[in-house]
């Protein structure tokens, strides 16, 4: 996974993710939105014929007095949390 | 020629069961999807590929 | 967030499972099914060192069947890109099989063990030493852990009223499993319980065969989803599902740490 800054304002923000694709963008697109202050998020993965631009670019727009890299900090720690929750629970059930 | 390994649809492995079905539906005289329910070959892309093989080892070995 | 899961197994099995999951949303649902199929790690020959091939198939047919044979591949033991060597000795008459592999490492072994390789004639002889690699299914679909992994919401079934009385009722055909809303209308079940987990083989697909006479309306369950998750033999499908979910959590991980900085 590359992380590459695209823009950064104090409540906007667009990266590139290399090395991803829709399994983990749509999962970080979905905790983000979640997120507390998060005002929008959405990920974009262009198809080749569009320039070349293959690498998911991940946009976040916050509101005010949220920094976009703190959201995104906090929900991949949610998505963490989930797949722990999720593991345990599927553990306790499998026979 | 030889049964594939894996159903080309679905990707099961499916070269497991060829030995008893051509023994117990071809060379045998069982009921074929009998045979495949009983082996657990359930879906019918999986199916067809042991219906509709023929080993075609026997015909090519004198060209090797 | 809230994560409160609730797991529940439909069909246990070793190979092939259905269960259900409640309280999960549709993107880590589709995360998770994703990563079972391109993001787990499986072994799968990937080179072959022939020493002798005089069968009736060429070096390259022989080395695509081997890839197919799935590996069994133990867990925390190896690292993506690790090889394991195996190697195989035939000579005809006979049919070389799977299990006639030798596997270096008493770990990764075979899954199936009568998968015929090639069937050798009187004089024909096969020898070769192949490499196994641990890879993921996103670089060769041989690598793939769990084939034909799915999910499906949960449908919850509830009568609306009675069938037009001298109407020759259609059948209503639904796949999947069902949530019992209607216990008191099933007539072909006469222990069914409202909430009872119903897989729809059970009568025989047919909506109308559970409840004959009356009218039905099905609904999605929001946030279950039952998986149907069936593996190659390369592992059994709890490993592969805690598998899946873990590669999804350190790609999280990884995530969180690069952003902090």
């Amino acid at each position: 996974m590359e992380l590459r800054v695209i823009d950064k304002t104090d409540e906007e923000l667009r990266m590139e993710v290399a090395g991803e694709d829709h399994t983990f963008m749509n999962v970080i697109k979905g905790a983000l939105l979640e997120t507390d202050g998060v005002a929008a998020a959405t990920y974009d993965m262009n198809p080749e014929q569009s320039g070349g631009q293959t690498e998911p670019i991940l946009s976040i727009k916050t509101e005010a007095g949220v920094d976009p890299l703190d959201a995104l900090g906090g929900a991949s720690r949610d998505v963490q949390t989930t797949v722990e929750d999720f593991s345990e629970a599927f553990e306790a059930a499998a026979p | 020629m030889m049964i594939p390994v894996r159903c080309f649809t679905c990707g099961n492995v499916i070269g497991e069961h060829w030995d008893e079905f051509k023994r117990r539906a071809r060379e045998g005289d069982e009921d074929p999807g009998k045979v495949l329910d009983e082996l657990g070959v359930e879906r019918h892309c999986c199916r067809r590929m042991m219906v509709s093989h023929k080993d075609l080892v026997d015909v090519v070995a004198p060209y090797q | 967030m809230t994560n409160d899961f609730e797991v529940e197994f439909i069909e246990p099995g070793e190979r092939s499972a259905r269960f259900l999951v409640r309280g999960v949303s549709p993107a880590v649902a589709n995360g998770i099914r994703r990563a079972m199929v391109a993001d787990v790690p499986t072994f799968s020959i990937d080179t072959v060192r022939f020493v002798e091939n005089s069968s009736v198939m060429f070096d390259e047919m022989i080395g695509l069947r081997l890839g197919l044979v799935p590996l069994s591949t133990p867990i925390g033991d190896f690292e993506e890109g690790d090889v394991v060597t195996l190697a195989l000795d035939v000579e005809g008459p006979a049919t070389a099989y799977s299990g006639d592999l030798e596997s270096a490492d008493a770990m990764v072994q075979p899954a199936d063990e009568n998968i015929p390789i090639i069937e050798l004639k009187d004089g024909q002889h096969l020898e070769f030493e192949a490499d196994a690699v641990l890879d993921s299914g996103k670089s060769h679909a041989k690598h793939q852990g769990g084939v034909s992994v799915g999910y499906r919401h949960l449908q919850r079934v509830e009568v609306a009223g009675d069938a037009g009385e001298f109407e020759e009722q259609e059948p209503n055909i639904l796949r999947g499993v069902i949530e019992e809303a209607a216990a008191e209308h099933a007539d072909a079940d006469a222990d069914a319980t409202d909430g009872d987990l119903v897989a729809t083989d059970a009568f025989d697909n047919d909506l109308t065969n559970r409840y004959p006479g009356k009218e039905v309306e099905v609904h999605d369950v929001p946030d279950a989803f039952v998986f149907h998750v069936e593996t190659d033999g390369s592992f059994s499908v709890e490993e592969l599902v805690l598998r899946a979910a873990e590669t999804l959590g350190d790609r999280a991980a990884e995530l969180e740490s690069k952003v902090a900085i």
